[in-house]
């Protein structure tokens, strides 16, 4: 992996916003410049430029150097660590919590069988 | 799919919802029991040579999940809240592949009577990250599970590019 250690926190940092999620939005649809990513929003041009920074730091977006009017592009290669991460620990779960439901009704059948007998004789010692 | 059973509630949380055929007490124990605890964590074919819990608000929680590779993926975190047999909360560290902590999660697990068998919600999210990254996460309850949903959708499509 080419990434550093904290790539991901880096990659969620910067979808924690909503302006800046909008905005990736707008250019999963096709690249657009400063002016075009601004319009929707009540802000100003540096605010918006703020936030594409982060999310160009972020590797989420590039924007073209050559141009002037420099239109950005999503980069899909950070989304994909994060569904890599989500499914991840989507399985951790999902699979942790199968194993306790077999460890419950393990034990409850163990109980049910001898359990209950040797418990007390436990408790009596 | 990325996203499976994962049903973002408030847009914010990651919840997880389970009835199990078993009483309230022995699932809370399954929970709050180490040597309980380490019989099911983790993926299959996982097990737990350390698994040490200090089942109180403010004591630490220490897991060595061992993978079917041999690999340790260790894990720590602080319980927050113990309410028996009915709550638990607890911070824990999320660990990238290298076992470095990146971020922070909040998971908060509750346990309800329902007709001699437990419902069990399971609610996790991300609550800060690494010093680097913090500054920008003050905004994560703004809804973000689904909005990452929405964007995963689009990696699955684009990915491959």
């Amino acid at each position: 992996m080419p990434s550093a250690p904290d790539h991901l926190s880096t990659t969620l940092a910067a979808l924690s916003d909503p302006t800046r999620r909008a905005i990736l939005a707008r250019l999963a649809g096709g690249e657009a410049t400063v002016t075009e990513l601004a319009a929707p929003f009540a802000m100003s041009m540096p605010a918006v430029s703020r936030h594409l920074k982060v999310l160009e730091h972020a590797g989420l977006i590039t924007r073209a150097r050559e141009a002037q009017w420099r239109p950005c592009r999503i980069s899909a290669a950070p989304l994909k660590d994060v569904a890599e991460w989500l499914a991840h620990y989507q399985r951790f779960w999902t699979e942790s919590l199968d194993r306790l439901d077999e460890y419950l009704q393990d034990v409850q059948k163990k109980e049910k069988k001898h359990g209950h007998g040797k418990l007390r004789a436990k408790r009596r010692a | 799919m990325a996203t499976g059973s994962f049903v973002p509630k408030e847009g914010h949380e990651l919840v997880l919802t389970r009835v199990f055929d078993a009483p309230r007490e022995l699932v809370f124990k399954a929970w709050t029991d180490p040597k309980r605890v380490a019989e099911w964590w983790g993926p299959r074919g996982f097990t737990n040579p350390v698994c040490e819990l200090d089942v109180r608000p403010g004591g630490a929680i220490l897991i060595h999940m061992r993978g079917p590779d041999g690999t340790v993926y260790p894990m720590t975190g602080v319980y927050q809240e113990v309410v028996e047999p009915e709550r638990i909360v607890f911070t824990s560290a999320a660990l990238d592949a290298a076992g470095n902590p990146m971020f922070e999660l909040l998971t908060t697990v509750t346990f309800a009577e329902q007709g001699g068998k437990t419902k069990q919600i399971l609610r996790a999210r991300v609550i800060e990250s690494t010093a680097q990254a913090a500054p920008y996460l003050a905004g994560m309850e703004a809804g973000w599970t689904q909005s990452l949903e929405r964007l995963v959708s689009y990696v699955t499509k684009h990915a491959k590019e």
